[in-house]
């Protein structure tokens, strides 16, 4: 037998092995489509996330993707199949996407998720992929809560729309540091030409104010323009809240006593952080649950860059590679057409399991 | 030696300024009023010309099936980043030039520079449960520039012509396009964002990378 063909028995053999595993802890095993409408994909992450994906046209022209990663293809099932109630699911495929050269990488996954839970999932999911690496000596997990980072923006002393654009554009690391240089310097709106628009706003504003222009109603431009020349733009504080925010996101520490040092950190910078004390319990938990058994970290840093995250992700490391991923993403199925749902999951990278 | 294929623009001011050019380097086509798609130069054999579309010649540089030829910046840089790779710039040229802007309706008061675009993309998306639309020529351009920018929730709308009319027919929302003095923008009732020149283009003489460069320089020098 080739050497090829042994990995791929081998592979399935701990795949089965895993899946029965997922079962006794109550995740039903689902089929998902290879496939997804691209539309969803770019309505869910915009046109960026296009690069990443193989994508074709079918025979009617309509564009369809090579699924790129199997949590968005767990909760299109979950909206296309109607469910209601706590879905607990287990999964096994592979994940199609592009680098940015354009080579198509192949990831071969096996994952579970909780989908619409009353209760806080995190403990179950994480411990349930950690009993796959039980006999892995020097396991380490590297956690973060992303709306804690998010929290923290919404408390600095910002125009509300650079609020917005920070958190928006958190997952992309270069766009990021571009808004955090502009923020730095005030460098956001030309005030010459707030003055000569706003000549122009009393034109505008004997229009019917429900005509369409461009897409956008009369009433929805002047609006948008006299919140933007009433929020403030000099003297906002740019470079200070630059200062936390790149001192947040160095924040790291063994996650026993990072919650102490959390607190410290924004009672510093007098920060008053929404639900904090919501986050602090959860990282507290998962420690009293968790840290005896395995080195945990805490890293203000991690999962940013995946898009959909909302709360507390981690990833799984043995010798530096990285066994498995996962975190919680409760705006992802509304995003891509259904009700807003709480929803966690983790997926284990079969190409690193030897 | 054998003789260097080149390729001018078929039609418009494009073709005249590239007849021109050659002209000042002593270099003046034989037949160039005729029906007839090949040509050459008057008391020079070295080359074999040969009138073509613009966005042909790019191909034809791409894949040597021409040495040398004079096109677009703008055409180039919209294919795909391997084109970039098989041709190089020899010159820009000082005629063609249009930049490649980013426009929105003029009674778009609120939207001032990208930073704005940024935000009522994502307005848009609330409010109405879909993206923006932007209907280009250029898509790659395009889609680089807007995620360069910040304003990712957005969708290309491809445009074949008369592109400055899309927002005003439902088809799209802004547009982006080539212009050169920003009259036919005006005309239609569109504004250029400050911040959104995608590109400076203009006319380039091109070589494919595998062409007899050096000798085609030594020529025209």
């Amino acid at each position: 037998m080739s050497k090829a063909l042994v990995d791929k028995k081998k592979r399935e053999d701990i795949s089965k092995k895993i899946l029965n595993l997922f079962k006794k802890k109550g995740f039903n095993f689902i089929d998902l489509d290879i496939v997804i409408d691209t539309d969803l994909l770019t309505q869910r992450s915009g046109e960026a996330f296009k690069k990443y994906a193989l994508n074709f046209k079918d025979k009617s022209g309509k564009e369809i993707s090579l699924r790129p990663d199997l949590t968005i293809a767990t909760a299109i099932q979950y909206i296309q199949n109607k469910k209601k109630g706590v879905g607990k699911f287990s999964y096994f495929g592979s994940a199609f996407r592009l680098n940015k050269k354009g080579d198509l990488r192949v990831f071969d996954q096996i994952g579970c998720e909780i989908i619409n839970s009353k209760s806080s999932p995190e403990f179950l999911i994480l411990s349930t992929i950690m009993s796959v690496f039980q006999k892995l000596k020097k396991t380490e997990i590297i956690i973060n809560d992303l709306a804690l980072f998010q929290n923290l923006i919404n408390s600095l002393d910002l125009p509300r729309r650079w609020k917005l654009r920070l958190i928006r554009h958190c997952s992309r690391k270069e766009y990021f540091d571009e808004l955090l240089r502009r923020l730095d310097t005030n460098y956001d709106l030309d005030n010459e030409k707030i003055r000569i628009d706003h000549d122009r706003l009393t034109e505008l504003k004997g229009m019917n104010i429900n005509k369409i222009i461009g897409g956008r109603t009369v009433e929805e431009i002047i609006e948008r323009f006299e919140k933007k020349i009433k929020d403030p733009r000099d003297n906002f504080g740019g470079s200070q809240s630059v200062k936390i925010i790149k001192d947040f996101l160095k924040f790291k520490a063994p996650l026993g006593k990072s919650t102490y040092k959390l607190k410290n950190f924004f009672d510093k910078n007098n920060l008053k952080i929404k639900d904090l004390n919501k986050s602090i319990l959860k990282l507290k938990d998962l420690h009293r649950k968790l840290g005896s058994k395995y080195t945990i970290s805490f890293n203000a840093q991690f999962g940013r860059e995946t898009q959909y995250y909302t709360g507390i992700a981690f990833a799984v490391f043995n010798q530096k590679k990285e066994l498995a991923r996962g975190g919680e993403y409760n705006n992802l199925i509304k995003t891509l057409g259904g009700k807003q749902t709480s929803a966690f999951g983790a997926a284990i990278n079969l190409n690193e399991l030897k | 030696m054998s003789k260097i294929r080149l390729g001018l623009p078929s039609k418009g001011r494009l073709k005249d300024e590239s007849i021109k050019f050659f002209s000042e380097k002593n270099l003046n086509i034989q037949n160039s009023n005729s029906r007839n798609y090949f040509f050459n130069f008057e008391k020079n054999e070295n080359f074999n010309g040969i009138f073509l579309h613009a966005r042909e010649i790019i191909e034809r540089l791409n894949d040597g099936t021409l040495d040398v030829g004079i096109s677009g910046l703008d055409l180039l840089m919209e294919l795909p980043d391997e084109y970039q790779k098989n041709i190089k710039i020899l010159k820009k040229l000082n005629f063609g030039h249009a930049d490649l802007v980013v426009a929105v309706p003029n009674d778009w008061l609120d939207v001032q520079n990208m930073a704005d675009l940024e935000e009522v993309s994502f307005g848009f998306r609330d409010k109405y449960n879909r993206r923006m639309r932007v209907a280009t020529k250029y898509p790659k351009l395009t889609e680089d520039f807007f995620l360069s920018r910040g304003v990712t929730e957005f969708k290309i709308v491809g445009s074949l012509g008369a592109t400055e009319s899309y927002p005003f027919t439902e088809s799209a929302e802004l547009i982006t396009d080539i212009t050169s003095t920003g009259s036919t923008l005006k005309e239609n009732n569109l504004r250029i964002v400050s911040d959104g020149k995608i590109l400076k283009s203009s006319a380039c003489l091109f070589s494919s990378k595998k062409s007899k460069q050096k000798e085609f320089e030594a020529l025209i020098s």
